[in-house]
């Protein structure tokens, strides 16, 4: 990257206004993106801001700026609560532990502020009171670069009419330029002014600005009524517009908005909130940057799990109060987001239905809402006769809001087809990282929309809002005999398998199952991704367990009683469970194994216990309890796990939160009361991990997983040509089901990717 | 290489170690006395005022029966700092009685002292005469500009803007013990050295005076009359202007060192030149164990490893250097991060995990000095595990013995090291190797066992 030079300062910035405008491929225009990363990598990348002038009253001022976009907030100032929801707005958030953030301001920030209506003139001035220093020349010049086309254009779905709408006509004289989109236009009759626009006025923005930094005249100037021109296009030639007025395009990206107030095409739907939900101030929040000026935009809004994202999207449908689809990761959480709508709104049961492979629900009257997965939606194969004709009413329906959930897992090509596939008139992304592996978050903001809201996770802990957890990582040292085979390059195979089997790791692993189940009396999740050890803890152990290959209905059951009975409270999941299983009642996490570097698996698995439980008082700072969740991430010491732990945990320690390394579990006193105490029982452990094959101590493989693909991408496998050629591979698998073990022929039994499925075979599963 | 003790001792320490005639001769002038008597223990201060007029010794019998049986203790230490000051002259008569008489000379000099006062050899100039003086604030930031430049330089720094006068000769000494150098790398700051940065400046400042004091002998100066002239200069009044020119050669000399410390400021006329000492050269007679001058913290250390240090100095972020990452610097904050690489560069020369931690809490930013911990435990613990995880490994010298010529010898010579319990690996029993690995201290014997059994 250039910064090779030492010690040196180096003051080469990574954007420029020039570059903005000129580049031409996606990829380059968000180089900004990087430069979180590239801070944290290699040495010598210090930045000298020594030069920019102090204001003589800068203790009263909450922030640094530097030039390269970097933006350091005090969290002691008293005006932090306002410095923290305009940067919100306008940067992204690096970390946020207690006393210090640091937010980076990127070309793709800045587009999101300018959609909730924000202008760069805004941005500027109140950057500008809210900085210790005078702004650095660059940064203005960056956001006036970056912000010129932003949110200029608008397109609106008016009365069933697509219209593409600006202040700014001479933008759209610019737009009418290009072949396709001069070409989608309809000039209809009614058009005035002389560049036959239609010239109407907006509400202004109310609520989403900081309005306690402007002054007066700035207030004002942003509740006015704006002259808006515009006109309107084909219908069906939406996606191709939106398509040319990209950033590699004509650089004009649109913004989305419905007014849905003015729809009067689409049939409303009987719904609201019932009067016992009350949202919360942050929810609150994420919805007024959702419907700031009266129309509802398209967008994201991350918020922690556990905080409560459903109540916001159940919010959202019931304000925009037209039919919606609503798409999840699962069917567990298809059935669980048809549960929170009757839970939070008065809709009727006829009004809901769930769309699954188990349940083809279809619902009565002429709007309704629709709960499925993204899979249902964006299978390509064949369907049954039923799902098909739910299919087609799903594709020919207008939805007026297309609520998607867990953003950041599905692959963006599901998500392409999925919304290519629906026509809707807003679209609402929930999620709690928006931290992909694959750094295609890119592809998101352009499907879904910018980023409207993102919580601050150790705010929301102060004030109760979710669990306070104690996270710790546990060094479990390998014992001898795990960690000469460990070294054995013939092993190499095996390496995750014995690091995750290692005695040490089980035996603290039981340790902390006892002292959480009999001294606490808490409710404990067991994660592991490796299958075999998932298989060989539970049994062990005799804990119930739910993996790729349990069946919906047996989910349910083991969830029920966990849920319910007070003689299960331990359960086993593998990475099925990572994702939107609601689990309330969890406040334990042991992680045994996990997905390499995923810092997202991390923070979604620690979601599985931020769920606030007990009374509110007690969980404020101060409460009684300090700790009400507990987080234990087991690592084998000296082995590739430790690297890994540690890349994985970068992103909660961003959001604040600390891992405490215990060493020294199971205490040493321990004797036979925890299994694996004798050296025999160890050694039989080790030969039934040696002699396991290499495919089953692997890790479990579930379809579309957009992780896998992501970490995989940049890492390179050796193979024995046996191995390439599927000699130990599905086939192989298939067939095996009764010669192993239990669980393990359990496992090959698991509905593949119907996408992938031979030709042959696709009619026979469909 | 000697150990330098860096713990610093009291100016009075190099006081009393110098010869006899030397103290004589420094009590001759009535401030040393003055500052001799303030450096004392409270006891021993009670003991010259009592003793001032009397002329005749005084039984240690007598003497002990003025305290209390439980100060017992501190009498002794009273009575054994006079005597190592040459202030008490023991005398043990043939009835072998010991008596204390107080030094004359001191008596006297402190008697005029007390009686008449006592004037400066020379008085404040006039301010007519010395226009343009500076401001106390202007003085204070000097005097702290020139420290700051000066240990910049002393850890060779690349950061100085302008290297000071202080010859490179004199620097070398200063950098005796906090420096080390390996040859052709660039010199590394010690354990000592890191230890040294980590002091409040008073005491840093004691350190650098005491190498100065002890290296004056070379530079032909009489280390008494720099001790003598430090003291008096210590009576000066801060931001006053004196003349040049009522120092004698060697002061002159002198003084313009200490500008280069910071301890006087150096102005020039039209006609005459001064010196205006500033709080630094005035605090030199105070005793080091009031620290009042505490410092206030700075450093804000986040569970994330990330580092705040509210500071506009080069020599801060010279030292957050020593053991993070400093990744951005603004005007009045220097943000920095831990790293694992960062501390194991600190740890290599010689920093402890305990100096770096005793180093955050104690500057830690009174924003989060309250908090208990005032650095998050995460990030203590983890640097200690760090440095433990350096040490986890340890290091026996050892001999590796190969080609028996029968396994009888190889079994023999295991046996024989293993009577030492020096015996560290042996070859499996089934290999035909036949190697053994014994630690080195046990070589001499194996090798006259082997020897004999050759034989």
């Amino acid at each position: 990257m250039g910064h090779g030079d030492k010690g040196r300062p180096s003051k080469k910035l990574k954007f420029s206004a020039k570059e903005i405008t000129h580049l031409d491929d996606e990829d380059a225009y968000f180089g900004g993106e990087d430069i979180d990363e590239d801070v944290r990598d290699g040495e010598g990348k210090k930045r000298d801001f020594t030069k920019l002038e102090l204001k003589p009253d800068h203790i009263n001022r909450p922030l640094w700026a530097c030039a390269d976009g970097r933006i350091f907030l005090e969290t002691f100032s008293p005006l932090y609560k306002q410095a923290y929801d305009f940067l919100i707005a306008i940067a992204e958030p690096v970390c946020r532990p207690e006393s210090m953030h640091e937010y980076n301001l990127t070309p793709h920030s800045l587009y999101a502020a300018v959609s909730v209506g924000l202008e760069t003139e805004t941005i500027i001035s109140v950057l500008n009171k809210l900085s210790k220093t005078k702004l650095p020349k660059e940064m203005i010049d960056f956001i006036h670069g970056s912000t010129a086309n932003y949110g200029k254009v608008k397109l609106v779905l008016k009365k069933n009419r697509y219209l593409v709408e600006s202040p700014f006509p001479e933008v759209l004289k610019t737009l009418l330029k290009d072949e396709v989109i001069s070409k989608s236009r309809i000039i209809s009759e009614g058009s005035r002014g002389s560049d036959g626009f239609t010239i109407s006025k907006t509400m202004g923005e109310i609520g989403a600005g900081p309005s306690d930094l402007l002054n007066e005249a700035e207030l004002a100037a942003a509740a006015e009524e704006k002259e808006t021109h515009a006109f309107e296009v084909d219908p069906t030639q939406v996606e191709n517009v939106k398509e040319r007025c990209l950033p590699n395009a004509l650089n004009y990206p649109m913004l989305e908005e419905y007014d849905f107030r003015n729809d009067t095409v689409n049939p409303d739907l009987d719904m609201e909130l019932k009067p016992q939900a009350q949202p919360r101030p942050y929810q609150e929040k994420s919805l007024s940057k959702m419907f700031g000026n009266g129309r509802a935009r398209s967008g994201i809004i991350v918020l922690p799990c556990g905080a409560g994202k459903s109540l916001v999207g159940v919010s959202a449908a019931s304000r925009i109060r037209k039919s919606c689809l609503c798409l999840a990761t699962n069917a567990v959480s298809v059935d669980q987001w048809a549960f929170q709508f009757k839970l939070w709104s008065t809709i009727r049961d006829e009004q809901i239905c769930r769309f699954t492979s188990d349940s083809k629900e279809r619902f009565r009257g002429n709007a309704g809402v629709v709960v499925t997965t993204y899979n249902m939606v964006a299978f390509g194969g064949k369907r049954s006769e039923e799902s098909e004709k739910i299919i087609e009413e799903i594709r020919n329906r207008e939805w007026g809001l297309l609520l998607m959930d867990e953003v950041h897992v599905v692959p963006a090509q599901m998500f392409r087809k999925v919304i290519s596939l629906t026509k809707s008139h807003c679209k609402l992304g929930l999620t709690a990282t928006l931290v992909r592996e694959d750094e295609r978050i890119t592809d998101l903001n352009f499907l879904i929309g910018p980023k409207l809201y993102e919580a601050n996770w150790l705010d929301l802990v102060k004030g109760g809002f979710i669990a306070n957890v104690q996270c710790a990582e546990v060094w479990c040292p390998m014992t001898k005999e795990f960690f000469a085979q460990y070294l054995k390059k013939e092993n190499s195979k095996k390496k995750q398998a014995l690091y995750v089997m290692n005695p040490n790791k089980f035996r603290a692993c039981e340790f902390l199952i006892r002292f959480h189940e009999q001294q606490r009396g808490d409710k404990i999740i067991v994660f592991a991704d490796n299958l075999f050890a998932l298989v060989e803890y539970a049994m062990k152990l005799r804990k119930p367990m739910i993996y790729g290959a349990t069946s919906h209905v047996e989910r349910t059951k083991i969830l029920e009683a966990f849920k319910t009975s007070r003689d299960v409270n331990t359960i086993f999941l593998s990475k099925v469970g990572d994702n939107s299983i609601d689990i309330p009642e969890a406040n334990v996490i042991i992680q045994i194994s996990s997905h390499a570097g995923s810092r997202r698996q991390e923070a979604q698995r620690l979601g599985r216990i931020l769920r606030a439980k007990g009374k509110l008082q007690d969980r404020m700072a101060g409460g009684k309890e300090e700790y009400n969740a507990f987080f234990y991430s087991l690592v084998s010491m000296d082995t590739q796990e430790m690297y890994y732990s540690t890349k994985r945990q970068q992103f909660l320690i961003d959001q604040g939160y600390s891992f405490k390394v215990i060493t020294g579990l199971p205490p040493p006193d321990s004797g036979p009361e925890l299994n694996y105490h004798s050296l025999d029982d160890q050694l039989a452990l080790l030969t039934k991990v040696l002699s396991a094959g290499d495919e089953a101590v692997g890790l479990e493989q579930l379809e579309e997983d957009a992780d896998d693909i992501a970490l995989h991408k940049a890492r390179r496998f050796g193979g024995s040509m046996s191995a390439m050629s599927g000699a130990n591979g599905m086939v192989y698998m298939e067939y095996s089901t009764g010669r192993h073990k239990l669980g393990k022929g359990q496992m090959k039994s698991k509905p593949k990717d119907p996408a992938k499925r031979h030709h042959l075979f696709k009619r026979r599963f469909g | 290489m000697p150990q330098v003790r860096i713990i610093a001792k009291n100016f009075m320490d190099m006081v009393a170690a110098l010869p006899a005639m030397k103290l004589d001769k420094l009590y001759e002038n009535a401030f040393i006395c003055e500052a001799i008597l303030r450096s004392l223990p409270p006891l021993a201060k009670k003991y010259v005022l009592q003793m001032l007029c009397i002329e005749v010794p005084v039984t240690a019998k007598s003497m002990e029966e003025w305290v209390l049986p439980d100060g017992v203790s501190k009498h002794r230490v009273a009575i054994d700092r006079l005597i190592q000051l040459r202030i008490f002259t023991e005398t043990v008569d043939r009835k072998r009685e010991t008596t204390y008489t107080l030094n004359p000379i001191f008596q006297t000099n402190l008697k005029k002292l007390l009686l008449y006062g006592v004037v400066l050899p020379r008085e404040p100039m006039p301010s007519n005469v010395t226009v343009r003086l500076p401001s106390s604030e202007d003085l204070e930031a000097f005097a702290l500009g020139q420290w700051e430049c000066f240990l910049l330089q002393l850890i060779n720094s690349s950061q100085i803007e302008r290297p000071s006068n202080i010859s490179s000769s004199m620097m070398k000494i200063f950098q005796r013990g906090l420096l080390s150098q390996r040859d052709k790398e660039a010199p590394r700051l010690t354990e000592s050295g890191f230890q040294f940065l980590l002091m409040d400046t008073n005491a840093q400042l004691w350190y650098i005076i005491r190498e100065y004091i002890s290296n004056s002998e070379e530079r032909g100066v009489d280390s008494a009359d720099l001790i003598s002239f430090l003291l008096e200069l210590s009576f000066h009044v801060t931001g006053e202007a004196y003349n040049i020119n009522t120092l004698t050669e060697v002061q002159k000399n002198t003084i313009k060192d200490l500008a280069d410390l910071g301890l006087v400021k150096l102005q020039q006329g039209r006609k005459d030149s001064w010196f205006i000492p500033t709080r630094l050269a005035t605090n030199l007679s105070v005793s080091l164990t009031d620290s009042s001058s505490r410092k206030q913290g700075f450093v804000v250390v986040e569970t994330n490893f990330r580092l705040y240090a509210y500071s506009t100095s080069k020599l801060h972020c010279e030292i957050l250097r020593l053991f993070s990452r400093v990744e951005y610097q603004l005007p009045n904050l220097i943000v920095g991060a831990i790293t694992k690489e960062s501390l194991y560069s600190a740890f290599e020369n010689g920093i402890t995990a305990d100096q770096i931690i005793s180093f955050l809490q104690q500057n830690a930013h009174p924003r989060v000095a309250e908090r208990v911990p005032s650095v998050p435990e995460n990030v203590t613990d983890q640097i200690r595990l760090w440095e433990t995880d350096l040490n986890r490994v340890e290091m026996t010298p050892a001999y590796h013995y190969d080609g028996f010529p029968s396994r009888d010898l190889f079994e023999g010579a295991s046996d024989f090291a293993r009577g030492y319990n020096a015996l560290l690996w042996e070859d499996p029993e089934d290999s035909k190797k036949m190697s053994l690995v014994v630690k080195a201290e046990n070589h001499v014997h194996m090798r006259e066992y082997l020897s004999r059994q050759r034989q």
